[in-house]
């Protein structure tokens, strides 16, 4: 016998319409999953409803941003009636400016070196470990990676962060930007995140009949089943929605 | 834009200034009697070994304090306490303003590393991350020392004498073009002043294109050198630039006494 076929893994509930069906319940708990995707794609809102939906149920979250200002992202994120800022006020969502973190870290320099890189996971970790967090978005991982001279280091980094966060038991969505996701393309800037990440959520444009349509692409979910198929990506006031790509019709 | 000098001031301060010595002026001069030896408006290096006695002479070059209000020493290795300590060992006036950088340095900077080291190490505590939750913004008043020191050189009035001690601080913490470019305003500015300004620098704190910049630079350029003769030190120092006088050019030995600070012993001609 090879394994126990009744035997499921916890799973995340991410609350995003459309998703936890795609994984057939969920994101098993602890994964790192990157959520990789063109700008505009809906990275950041659907990163924002991964953490509003656990706050609603008492989790505790945290979102490091280095890519833009948290002020400003509070500011576009609290436009969606998904999002209550309560939830911030309260410390259900707690939101880091990664320059901040830096900047108390020492960190605030153009490259890291290999004890730059322990500093900053040991300080992610430490931070998800003192206030119990479960969901962590960290938006965006190829903004960090920007700062590691090597793939070797950036390996090291993501595998140690992975790991430390995994035996928390924090799931964890890795944002990451990509400039296309046509054919061979990688799914990550560098190339090597994609190969560390247990999961990889491809967010992207796709033309149907003259129309530049949004799509989420489920490439791989360790620990759990889940489709591959393309799904249409609608943005709306309350949120991500996902539909099967197929009622859009064919290419033209 | 020029200065208008006050005639009572070009008489008290006259053309020459004391470099710090009255023997060394002598030197200098080439005369028994005289009212100084560095023209009004020079910019001096004193550069070589650790040890030569650069910064005794920094601060023996600014005890002339014509105007101690208008005379400053600026240091950045050594604290006030120390400083007064040699003033009044010498008897030189202790009216003249002093700023120590490297202690301003080590409060602010250090402070900060230290704390960075501390979260590094010990990890954050529930406070300090519902602090870090709360802080949206990085505090960029960190603090240029170099955009000071030009700023508080250039501040200074006419007939100005002022010190730096030494340019290693600032030529191990910035880029060094940004440094020689920030030295060549405050030379300009004693120029226009008639002020005088004495730079310090470590022989091997600077790369040689760098040095070679600094030479261009100043006005006057002296070699403090250090070395063993039989059991004693032979202190000496080399004038290797000495703009429109190059008769001056010498090299120096000098001894440290108790009643004169640096005080020439023999002198070589060079030209």
């Amino acid at each position: 016998m090879l394994g126990n076929a009744s035997y499921e893994r916890d799973r995340c509930i991410t609350g995003i319409r459309g998703l936890d069906e795609i994984l057939r319940g969920g994101i098993p708990y602890g994964s790192a999953t990157l959520v990789a995707g063109t700008c505009g794609s809906g990275k950041t809102t659907l990163g924002m409803e991964f953490l509003m939906n656990g706050a609603k149920s008492g989790e505790a979250c945290a979102h490091f941003s280095a890519t833009e200002p948290s002020v400003k992202l509070l500011e576009n994120i609290r436009q969606y009636s998904f999002f209550d800022m309560t939830t911030v006020d309260r410390g259900l969502i707690n939101v880091f400016d990664m320059d901040v973190l830096f900047s108390w870290l020492g960190l605030d320099k153009s490259t890291f070196n290999l004890d730059d890189i322990d500093a900053m996971v040991k300080a992610i970790t430490d931070i998800v470990n003192t206030i119990g967090v479960t969901r962590l978005v960290i938006d965006s991982v190829t903004s960090l990676c920007y700062k590691i001279p090597n793939e070797q280091l950036i390996r090291d980094f993501l595998f140690k962060l992975g790991k430390s966060l995994s035996t928390l038991g924090c799931t964890t969505l890795l944002i990451a930007e990509i400039t296309s996701v046509g054919g061979t393309a990688h799914r990550s800037a560098f190339g090597v995140e994609e190969a560390i990440a247990d999961g990889i959520i491809v967010l992207g444009d796709v033309e149907r009949m003259g129309n530049l349509l949004r799509y989420l692409q489920v490439v791989k979910m360790r620990g759990t089943d889940h489709s591959r198929a393309k799904y249409a990506l609608e943005i709306t006031r309350s949120g991500v929605m996902l539909t099967p790509m197929l009622k859009w019709g064919v290419s033209q | 834009m020029s200065i208008n000098f006050d005639s009572d001031d070009e008489d008290f301060y006259g053309d020459m200034g004391s470099i710090g010595s009255v023997k060394f002026d002598r030197i200098l001069t080439g005369t028994p009697h005289n009212t100084g030896s560095i023209p009004r408006g020079f910019t001096l290096l004193g550069y070589g070994n650790t040890g030569a006695g650069i910064d005794l002479f920094a601060k023996q070059f600014v005890s002339v304090a014509e105007d101690p209000e208008n005379t400053i020493l600026i240091s950045t290795s050594e604290t006030t306490s120390e400083i007064l300590s040699v003033y009044k060992k010498y008897d030189w006036p202790t009216e003249i303003r002093v700023r120590t950088m490297g202690e301003e340095y080590n409060r602010e900077v250090l402070t900060k590393e230290l704390e960075a080291s501390k979260y590094r190490i010990e990890g954050f505590t529930l406070s300090d991350i519902q602090k870090l939750a709360q802080t949206r913004f990085v505090d960029q008043q960190s603090h240029d020392f170099l955009t000071d020191l030009t700023t508080q050189v250039t501040s200074l009035g006419p007939y100005f004498r002022a010190a730096i001690d030494s340019l290693d601080f600032f030529y191990s913490r910035f880029d060094a073009s940004r440094v020689t470019s920030m030295l060549r305003i405050m030379q300009a500015h004693a120029q226009r002043n008639r002020g005088l300004l004495l730079l310090t620098v470590s022989g091997d704190a600077v790369e040689k294109s760098t040095e070679r910049e600094l030479m261009a630079i100043c006005d006057i350029v002296m070699e403090f050198e250090v070395g063993m003769r039989g059991s004693d030190f032979d202190t000496r120092m080399v004038i290797r630039r000495f703009r429109n006088s190059p008769e001056n050019l010498a090299f120096i030995t000098f001894r440290v006494t108790p009643e004169e600070a640096i005080t020439p012993e023999t002198v070589e001609r060079v030209a």
